[in-house]
C-alpha cells in the first residue's frame, strides 16, 4: 500500500509539469464547490440575521386592495382598532402594534435630509426589539395628547445632528417641529432597510401631524404569537377577527395580509437554496472538467509508459498492482488538487468575506466534501486508463517502443 | 526441484497466431527437457519461432495446445496472473534491450521484482545489494540507467533477474547491443552463476560465438526443434576476455 503510494509520487513527480496543469484543473474545480459553499452559508447567515433581527415569532398583518366594487363601502385598510381588537380577543397572541411610516424631507438645525418616519405605539418597541438608548420614551399622556415628540435612530443622529447630542434640540417634519426625547440603541439592517435610519414618534402624533390620515388608520399591525408554536393559531385567529370586523366571509378574497416571519425565512432559504443550487452546478461543471484532464493525462501517461509496464508485467506485476498503480498516481493528482483548492478557497473566501463584510465559515462539512470528492474523481477518472494499462498484453508492452 | 531433473518440460507444444485470414504456425509439436543448472543456447533465423518459444518459457504468452511444466509444475494453462507469479518466482529475466525502468537507480530497478513478491522494505534493500555485489556494481548502486555504460546497465539487468533467486534466468540475445568484450564479460557472468549456484540458463542468439559458450545448443528452424546438440567444450567466456585483453 505505502509501496504503491510512494510509485505514485514518483510517478507524478516525474512530469512535474503536466502534473502541476493537471492538479490545476482539479483545484479550481474543488475551490469553486468550497468557496460557493462558503458564500452561500455566510450569505444565507447574514439574511437569516437580518430576519432574526425584526423580532422573533412575528406576524406582519397588511391592508390589501381587493378587487371588489358594488354597494358596500371601501374597505377602510387597518385601524388602530383593528389592533385593539386583536390584542383583546386573539388567545395565541402575546403582543400587537401598529405602525405607519413615510420617508419625507427632515430638518435639524444644521442638516436636511430623508429620513424614515415612523409613527408606532408604545409596544412596538417590545415586538421589534426596540430600546432606547440615552433620553426616555414618551408618557402615555403624551401619546394621547399627540405630543410633537420623538425618538432617533443612531443613522439618523449622524444624518441630522453630525456628533452632536440631539436630546432636547428639534427636528422638523413639514411645518411641525418635533422635540427629541431620547435616542434608539442601534439595530442594524432589516432585509428590506437600515432600522437605524428612522425616527419615531407617537402614532397620533404622526397622524395628526405627518400623514394627516382620517379615522384612526394605519399602514401596518405587527403581532407576536405566544411561542413559534402558536404561529399558526395566532395567524388563523387574527384572520377570523379582521374577517369579522370588516365583514368578510369565510372564502371571500380579505382585503388583508397575514405574513409570518417564518414566512419570509421560508422564501429566502428557498431562493438561496435555488442559488446555491446553480452555482454548485457551475462549480460540478468546473470538476468534471478538470477530471476529464485528469482522465486525459493518464490515458497519455499510459501510452508514454508501456514499455515500463511491459518490463514490470514481465518481472511478475500482476494487473492488480499494475492497475493500483495508475489508480494511485490519478487519485495523488486529485487529492493534490483536492488540498491545495481547499488553501485556494480558504484565502478567496478570506477576501470575499473582507470585501462583502459577510462571515464566510469554511465549514468542516465543506472541507469534507472536497476531499470526498477528489477522492471520488480520482478513482472514477483514473480508473479507465488504469484498466487499459493493466490489460496490455506483456509481450506487446515489452516490443513496444 | 527435484536436484539434477527435469526443470523445464515442453511436450507438443505447438503456438498459432491469427495474421489476418491466415494462421500462422509459430511452433509445431515441440518436445524439449531441460534439466537443472543446464547452459542452453537457443539459435535460430529471424521467424524461426525462437522467439515464440522463448516467450512460452517465460509464462509471457501460452502454448495453443500442448503440455508446459516448469519445476515439476503445470503452467502453460494457467490465467495472466498466476503466471505473472510464476515469472516472479521461478524465472528471471534479461533482454537485449536491457529494459530497466528509466530515471530509476539501479538499486530500485534490482528492488523492483522483490516489491512485487512484498518483501519489506529492508529485506529489499540488502537483497538488491547482494545481486548487485555479485554482478560487480557494488560501487553503481545509486546511478540511473543513463549514467551506466550498456555492460554495466546488462549487468544491472542480470542483478535484477538474479535477486529473486530463480531457478531460470531467460536471456534473449542479451550481447546484442554489445561490443565483443562486454559481451564476453556478460557471458562469464552467466557461466558463473550456472557453474556456483546450479542455475539454468536459456539464451537466445544468432551469434555461433556466443552460442559455443553454451553446454548444449538447440536449433529452431520452421516452428520446430531440428537440431538439439551438446557441447562438451564450451569457450569459456573468461579466458576470451583475457585473451582480448592481453591483444
Amino acid at each position: 500500500m505505502l509501496g504503491t503510494l510512494r510509485l505514485a509520487l514518483a510517478g507524478v513527480w516525474r512530469a512535474k509539469l503536466r502534473s502541476a496543469l493537471t492538479v490545476l484543473g482539479i483545484l479550481i474545480g474543488i475551490a469553486a464547490v468550497v468557496v460557493v459553499t462558503a458564500l452561500t452559508t455566510g450569505a444565507r447567515q447574514v439574511v437569516g440575521n437580518q430576519i432574526e433581527s425584526l423580532g422573533s415569532n412575528l406576524l406582519f398583518i397588511f391592508s390589501q386592495p381587493t378587487a371588489r366594487s358594488g354597494a358596500r363601502v371601501a374597505a377602510l385598510g387597518l385601524t388602530e382598532d383593528d389592533a385593539l381588537a386583536i390584542r383583546r380577543e386573539a388567545s395565541a397572541v402575546s403582543k400587537v402594534t401598529v405602525y405607519s411610516d413615510v420617508r419625507v424631507q427632515v430638518v435639524s438645525e444644521i442638516a436636511n435630509d430623508s429620513i424614515q418616519v415612523v409613527g408606532a405605539d408604545a409596544s412596538y418597541f417590545s415586538v421589534r426589539g426596540f430600546s432606547v438608548e440615552g433620553g426616555r420614551m414618551w408618557t402615555a399622556s403624551e401619546g394621547l395628547v399627540k405630543a410633537k415628540v420623538c425618538l432617533i435612530g443612531q443613522t439618523a443622529i449622524r444624518k441630522l445632528f453630525g456628533g452632536v447630542d440631539p436630546i432636547g434640540r428639534f427636528v422638523r417634519v413639514g411645518k411641525h417641529p418635533f422635540r427629541v426625547i431620547g435616542t434608539l440603541k442601534s439595530k442594524g439592517d432589516s432585509p428590506f432597510e437600515d432600522q437605524d435610519d428612522r425616527i419615531i414618534m407617537p402614532i397620533g402624533s404622526w397622524r395628526s401631524r405627518v400623514r394627516p390620515t382620517s379615522g384612526r388608520r394605519v399602514q401596518l399591525i405587527m403581532a407576536k404569537s405566544k411561542s413559534s408554536g402558536h404561529t399558526a393559531q395566532a395567524v388563523r385567529q387574527i384572520d377570523g377577527i379582521l374577517r369579522q370586523r370588516h365583514r368578510i366571509d369565510d372564502g371571500e378574497e380579505a382585503d388583508f395580509r397575514v405574513r409570518t416571519q417564518e414566512g419570509f425565512k421560508k422564501r429566502q432559504d428557498a431562493v438561496f437554496g435555488a442559488l446555491t443550487a446553480l452555482l454548485l452546478s457551475v462549480a460540478a461543471v468546473s470538476l468534471f472538467v478538470g477530471g476529464v484532464g485528469v482522465m486525459n493525462i493518464m490515458l497519455v501517461s499510459v501510452a508514454e509508459r508501456t514499455r515500463e509496464i511491459g518490463i514490470r508485467m514481465a518481472i511478475g506485476a500482476r494487473k492488480l498492482d499494475i492497475q493500483l498503480q495508475f489508480l494511485a498516481e490519478a487519485v495523488v493528482l486529485t487529492l493534490l488538487g483536492g488540498g491545495l483548492g481547499i488553501l485556494a478557497a480558504l484565502g478567496l473566501a478570506t477576501v470575499l468575506s473582507q470585501a462583502t463584510g459577510w462571515e464566510m465559515p469554511l465549514s468542516g462539512t465543506a472541507v469534507g466534501i472536497a476531499v470526498t470528492t477528489s477522492l471520488l474523481v480520482g478513482f472514477v477518472f483514473g480508473f479507465l486508463p488504469a484498466r487499459r494499462a493493466a490489460n496490455l498484453d506483456p509481450i506487446e508492452a515489452l516490443r513496444h517502443e | 526441484m527435484d536436484g539434477g531433473g527435469a526443470l523445464i518440460q515442453l511436450a507438443g507444444v505447438c503456438k498459432d497466431y491469427k495474421s489476418g485470414p491466415e494462421i500462422v504456425h509459430a511452433l509445431i509439436d515441440v518436445d524439449l527437457t531441460v534439466g537443472a543448472g543446464e547452459f542452453v543456447a537457443i539459435v535460430g533465423a529471424s521467424g524461426s519461432g525462437k522467439s515464440t518459444l522463448m516467450n512460452i518459457l517465460g509464462c509471457l504468452d501460452r502454448p495453443t495446445a500442448g503440455v508446459f511444466t516448469l519445476g515439476g509444475v503445470g503452467v502453460g494453462d494457467r490465467s495472466g496472473d498466476a503466471r505473472a507469479m510464476v515469472r516472479n518466482r521461478l524465472i528471471g529475466f534479461v533482454f537485449q534491450g536491457f529494459n530497466l525502468l528509466a530515471r530509476t537507480t539501479a538499486l530500485e530497478n534490482v528492488e523492483l521484482p522483490l516489491l512485487y513478491r512484498g518483501v519489506s522494505r529492508k529485506e529489499r534493500r540488502r537483497r538488491a545489494i547482494e545481486a548487485l555485489c555479485e554482478v560487480g556494481l557494488q560501487d553503481r548502486l545509486g546511478h540511473t540507467p543513463t549514467q551506466l555504460s550498456g555492460g554495466q546497465q546488462q549487468r544491472v539487468a542480470i542483478a535484477r533477474a538474479l535477486v529473486t533467486r530463480p531457478p531460470l534466468l531467460l536471456a534473449d540475445e542479451p550481447t546484442g547491443n554489445l561490443d565483443t568484450r562486454t559481451s564476453y564479460e556478460v557471458l562469464a557472468l552467466l557461466q558463473t552463476l550456472v557453474r556456483d549456484q546450479g542455475i539454468t540458463v536459456m539464451l537466445v542468439t544468432h551469434e555461433p560465438d556466443v552460442a559455443a559458450c553454451a553446454h548444449r545448443v538447440i536449433t529452431v528452424r520452421d516452428g520446430r526443434i531440428t537440431d538439439d546438440s551438446h557441447n562438451s567444450q564450451p569457450v569459456q567466456a573468461r579466458a576470451q576476455l583475457a585473451a582480448a585483453l592481453t591483444v
